[in-house]
């Protein structure tokens, strides 16, 4: 850690080393190690001279690019907690725009705080809130003090840590698109990064419309005139294809394409990331990753509750806006890329722009788009989307769609991919569910009845609640009989990782801190997604679709049943199966 | 899927064909239509009273077509809709066939003798094992159990014997007692001679008794030395043969040291009985696990296309028990380690393990393909061979002994308790994975089980996470036999959290977690299959001239060359030249990671 002052050739070196015994070692330091984000420094260590070993090859694209763009703040990144006081990092200060609001009140200042309790923070780091409210910054401290927690696990120090914390996080009021008020908020950034060398992360929180206004300004008048510039945006990215080429041109005016860091998620889920891991690292799932042995593939998101009087934002966009054509579609593309060169962002995310754009535009008949209504249950009447007051009468927005895509290349050809996504249904869960072809001539036909649907294999990922991993097989119930049931091969992670997961926020912060964009959404991936939804979309709307009314907490429109069974498929998630 | 825990035991007599009476044709056709039956199992639970068993073959046949009529059931099925379904399909005529069923159904008796009653294998496990069928409904509702022993006993005195052992599961303590008397009172002994056709003459005389008049199926469990098998098969085979029913002998391993002896019992035995009538009984093959084999392998997609040289890197199989011989060390001493558990116990799931997929789930397709694969087997080889015999043993004060502190073996004897061995079929599925086998007494742990370990990940884009032990990361399916039953597959996986770090978690089926019902022991399921004539599980006579040829020529090696096997203290993990054979070939054996291993 050192490295404030520029890395020491005999760091990095140790670095490189120790990153090849990864798995040996426990510590924090060494994870963050093994993080693909350093990855960059080895890029640039090799290219001092040392021996370039394995891992440099890994590197492609991805960091060279980097390298270019910001390599004098790539290298002195202090992304590991070297905790050496004396020797202080460079500065690091993450201004939250739009600091009063919601997701950042319960998600970016609780994952900040994370982050800096299991000291993956640099030294020297300081947050900014920003916002048109009046606040002082104790108010805002007492603001954030409320939502942040510690984990379980984590007890000890809490209260310490927090006040730390909190002494390090500030306010500036302003309004979005004064270049006035931006140049002040770099005046105080300024003073308090003491004339160190400073990186800067902007974390727009904020409605799209002044997405723009906001990164002019800030990248006008409060960019880092030393460190880096980085920029995260949260969705949505436009509305369809020609709203979001515009965002985008219009963000590149200001910001180049590595300086912006478009959040999603559902990539920081654990999961998620996990998805990778299970397909290239098990030698039993690749060889069965194929329209030779995959049926379908399941994508399905739902949500227990409605809109809840925050419909404004929501009726605008949709379901299909909200989750599908992003959060679905991005792990879509990761289950069903081809292996890529490496690991490095760049490798990744040029294997899923080539799945996208392999697949065909989706089209109205293999669409089911539905809407809640009000549902009386047990004494309680939940209210239909229509009901919420923040919505339009008579809006045709859907809350629910179910959607089959395919993907035309040699891999997927045929295979039906189903998304679904819903509010106000009967549960709440996300999950990948793979269901695997029937055995050709099984021996065990007789065994199975008339149903052979259900005997056939399937992996399940649960994103979410209580993360697992599930693979479901035939097997003889004990006994003296010869009869077959389903039997979960499993791994749920509670039992097994007995810590707490980290939120996804916390994943994406720290990845954006380090430059890792594996996790983020590169344009030319946003255009592609954008490209298969926006037909739909213009014809839903065009053709004033009228959705499928479902009742509160029901298990969603039967329309969606009848799209599956059209494409031979059983929604593996309504099963009275224990799953 | 609905499953029934409930299901009455699903075996019911129509179907059981007479060996004596019936052409080969006729009997393949019937083991079909027995097959059907079995694999029915809620159809068997609608059979709350048992059919007639000695019925025309005709009849047979027409419930052979009313059977496959039936299939595809459901499993869940509800019993009424299904009986519902079966009577819908058959003829008035049929319906007719069926009320006759019920009427025969005083007909026929299965009466077992277990010959050497009063022996360790009677007590602990036959008779128990008979029960246990009782209690749950397996057996006809006409049967009789005989013992047969030298020693002079009243039936009381065998009923007291028998009762001792026996035990109600768990979840099944209702009317125990009750049930054990109702048992106890059709349990006789007769005391005889092995060798004495006249003594049998009088067994069968008091079977007849018991059969009284009905059409008799005999069943004879030889649970006696080796050395008075032919003795007792020919005086049971000419004095006590069923006149009008099958006659059924089950054998008890040994059989035979080597081929040659093997060949020699096989052809006496064949004097005096036909191939069906002999049952080799493997009891490894009756265990849950080994029969859940071949469910996991051809009834799940995801497997089927692994199981090949292209993808397996090797298989292990290991058995270990945690004790020696414990004074019973005559019989073990003139066989050894290699002809007791490898050569049967451990060359059968091998042969499971890695045979061809069958025709059907038929026994006579799945033996031929169990002979073929070890027909493609390369014989044994001194080199492919580690042998090793455990020495005394002080641990906290505890001293174990040696083998050769046994009384019962002879002094400086060279007999292995352990061995390890590499095998390789020489054919395409197989060419190249070594097939490594460990079996030991007075070992560290008790246990039985199946390791598969799947190759590294062609160019694993998680190399550098792994670290320097890429051997450490490749998957790994366990099928464990026991104790405690459980399937699972190591899967590689990222432990959450910020970092990309991976290790290797279970992906497992537990059984005792999922299936709360106890799991039957081997003998029944064997017994049970030996009164149906389901052959499935026997050891057929060519597939044992198959497993001895692999073994005999280095067996003979060791005893002529006095190979001195490597000693291990008594409750070690064996010998070390174990490991050095495992890592000629490449292997790391899978039992003694220190990876959880629940």
């Amino acid at each position: 850690m050192a490295s404030i002052l520029g890395p020491s050739l005999s760091i990095v070196t140790s670095y490189a080393f120790r990153n090849e015994t990864t798995l040996v070692a426990h510590s924090p330091v060494w994870i963050s190690c093994a993080r693909p984000g350093n990855r960059n420094h080895f890029q640039l260590k090799s290219s001092n001279g040392l021996p370039l070993n394995a891992l440099s090859s890994n590197d492609g694209l991805a960091a060279s690019s980097l390298a270019m763009a910001d390599s004098k703040s790539q290298s002195l990144e202090g992304s590991f907690p070297l905790s050496d006081s004396e020797l202080t990092g460079p500065n690091l200060t993450i201004t939250v725009v739009g600091a009063s609001g919601d997701l950042a009140k319960k998600k970016i200042f609780p994952a900040l705080f994370a982050l800096y309790y299991e000291d993956w923070l640099p030294e020297n780091f300081l947050v900014f809130g920003f916002a048109r409210t009046k606040m002082t910054n104790d108010e805002l401290r007492i603001m954030i003090s409320k939502t942040l927690t510690c984990r379980i696990d984590k007890r000890e120090n809490c209260e310490d840590k927090m006040d730390k914390f909190l002494k390090r996080c500030f306010y500036h009021y302003g309004q979005y698109n004064s270049e006035e008020h931006f140049s002040e908020l770099d005046s105080k950034l300024r003073e308090k990064e003491g004339g160190k060398l400073s990186n800067r992360l902007y974390y727009l929180s904020i409605p799209p419309n002044i997405f723009v206004d906001v990164v002019r300004c800030a990248s006008l008048k409060a960019s880092s005139k030393d460190g880096w510039t980085r920029v995260i945006v949260e969705k949505p990215f436009g509305r369809d294809s020609e709203s979001s080429s515009e965002l985008t041109k219009c963000l590149k005016q200001y910001l180049t394409e590595d300086q912006i860091f478009r959040i999603d998620h559902y990539l920081g889920k654990e999961l998620v990331e996990n998805l990778s891991v299970l397909r290239f690292s098990n030698l039993v799932f690749e060889p069965l990753w194929s329209r030779n042995y995959i049926r379908n593939v399941q994508i399905i998101f739902s949500e227990d509750f409605g809109t809840e009087g925050r419909g404004g934002y929501f009726d605008n966009y949709g379901i299909i806006r909200d989750i599908m054509q992003n959060h679905l579609l991005q792990i879509l593309a990761l289950f069903a890329m081809e292996t890529p060169v490496s690991l490095a962002a760049e490798d990744i995310r040029n294997e899923k722009v080539k799945v996208l754009r392999s697949m065909r535009p989706l089209q109205l008949e293999n669409v089911v788009v539905g809407q809640y209504k009000g549902h009386s249950k047990g004494g309680k009447s939940y209210p239909g989307y229509t009901d919420d007051p923040t919505v339009p009468k008579g809006s045709l927005t859907p809350t629910f769609a179910a959607a089959a895509l395919f993907i035309d290349n040699a891999r997927w050809d045929g295979v039906p991919f189903l998304m679904k996504a819903g509010k106000a249904l009967h549960t709440k869960r996300a999950e990948i569910r793979v269901q695997f072809r029937h055995v050709p001539g099984n021996l065990y036909k007789r065994n199975f009845g008339t149903d052979l649907d259900k005997a056939t294999n399937e992996l399940v990922l649960r994103v979410q609640p209580d993360e697992a991993i599930y693979l479901k097989i035939n097997n003889k119930v004990p006994g003296l009989g010869m009869r077959l049931d389903r039997s979960d091969l499993n791994l749920l992670f509670r039992s097994r990782y007995p810590r707490e997961i980290p939120d996804a926020y916390e994943r994406l912060l720290l990845d954006a801190i380090e430059g890792e964009r594996r996790l983020f959404i590169r344009s030319d991936e946003l255009d592609a997604a954008w490209a298969l939804f926006t037909p739909l979309l213009k014809e839903i709307e065009n053709k004033k679709i009228a959705p499928e009314l479902y009742p509160y907490g029901s298990r969603g429109p039967v329309g969606a049943h009848y799209l599956a069974a059209r494409h031979n498929v059983r929604w593996g998630d309504l099963g009275n199966e224990d799953s | 899927m609905a499953t029934l825990y409930s299901t009455q035991c699903p075996s019911f007599f129509a179907y059981s064909p007479s060996s004596s009476s019936f052409s080969s044709s006729n009997l393949a056709l019937l083991q079909r239509v027995n097959f059907s039956r079995r694999f029915l199992a809620s159809k068997a639970s609608l059979k709350s009273q048992p059919l007639s068993s000695q019925a025309p073959v005709n009849t047979q046949q027409h419930h052979g077509a009313v059977a496959a009529a039936v299939t595809p059931i459901e499993n869940g099925t509800s019993h009424k809709q299904l009986k519902a379904e079966l009577l819908s399909v058959m003829s008035p005529e049929e319906s007719q066939g069926e009320a006759d069923f019920e009427k025969d159904e005083n007909e026929s008796t299965v009466s077992i003798t277990v010959v050497g009653a009063s022996g360790d294998l009677a007590k602990k496990k036959i008779f128990p094992a008979l029960f246990a069928l009782y209690y749950e409904d397996c057996l006809p509702k006409h049967f009789t159990i005989y013992g047969y022993a030298r020693s002079k006993m009243t039936d009381a005195e065998l009923r007291n014997m028998v009762s001792k052992t026996l035990t109600c599961r768990i979840d099944k303590r209702e009317n125990c007692s009750e049930k054990m008397d109702q048992f106890l009172k059709r349990c006789f002994y007769h005391s005889g001679q092995y060798d004495s056709q006249e003594n049998f003459a009088g067994l069968d005389k008091k079977l007849k008794e018991h059969e009284g008049g009905r059409t008799s199926n005999r069943l004879f469990y030889l649970s006696i030395p080796p050395n008075i098998f032919i003795d007792a098969v020919k005086c049971a085979s000419l004095s006590a043969s069923s006149g009008n029913g099958w006659t059924r002998v089950i054998v008890e391993k040994p059989f035979g040291r080597d081929s040659e002896s093997s060949a020699a019992l096989t052809k006496s035995l064949k004097q005096y009985l036909t191939e069906d009538q002999i049952f080799r009984i493997d009891h490894y093959l009756g265990k849950e696990l080994v029969e859940n084999l071949s469910v996991l392998r051809f009834s799940n997609l995801i497997f089927e296309p692994l199981w090949s040289r292209q993808y397996i890197r090797n298989v292990q199989l290991i058995f270990s028990e945690d004790f020696g011989t414990e004074g019973r060390g005559g019989y073990f001493d003139h066989y050894g380690i290699i002809r007791d558990i490898m050569q049967n116990h451990l060359l059968q799931i091998l042969a499971l393990f890695a045979m061809e997929t069958p025709v059907s789930l038929d026994a006579e397709d799945i033996r031929n393909e169990k002979v073929k694969v070890l027909r493609s087997m390369r014989p044994l080889q001194l080199q492919n061979m580690v042998i090793g015999q455990y020495k005394s043993h002080t641990r906290g004060g505890v001293t174990y002994p040696a083998y050769v502190d046994d009384k019962t073996v002879p002094d400086g004897s060279l007999t292995p308790t352990f061995a390890a061995a590499a095998l390789f079929i020489d054919n395409a599925r197989w060419d190249g994975v070594p097939f490594l086998m460990k079996a030991g007494k007075a070992l560290h742990n008790k246990r039985a089980e199946i390791r598969v370990q799947f190759r590294h990940v062609p160019g694993n884009l998680y190399n550098r996470n792994i670290g320097t032990d890429l051997d450490r990361a490749t998957n790994e399916l366990v099928i464990r036999v026991q104790p405690d039953e459980a399937i699972y597959l190591k899967i590689n996986n990222k432990v959450p959290g910020l970092g990309m770090k991976l290790d290797r978690s279970n992906l497992n089926l537990h059984y005792a977690a999922r299936y709360s019902k106890e799991i039957p022991d081997a003998y029944e399921r064997l017994l049970l299959d030996a009164i149906e004539g389901e052959r499935r599980l026997f050891i057929r006579s060519d597939e044992l001239d198959a497993a001895w040829s692999l073994f005999t020529p280095v067996l003979k090696e060791l005893e002529e060359k006095r190979i001195i096997p490597e000693y291990y203290p008594y409750g070690s993990r064996g010998p070390v030249g174990a490991h050095y054979l495992a890592a000629k070939y490449n292997v790391r054996w899978g039992d003694l990671g220190t990876d959880i291993d629940q």
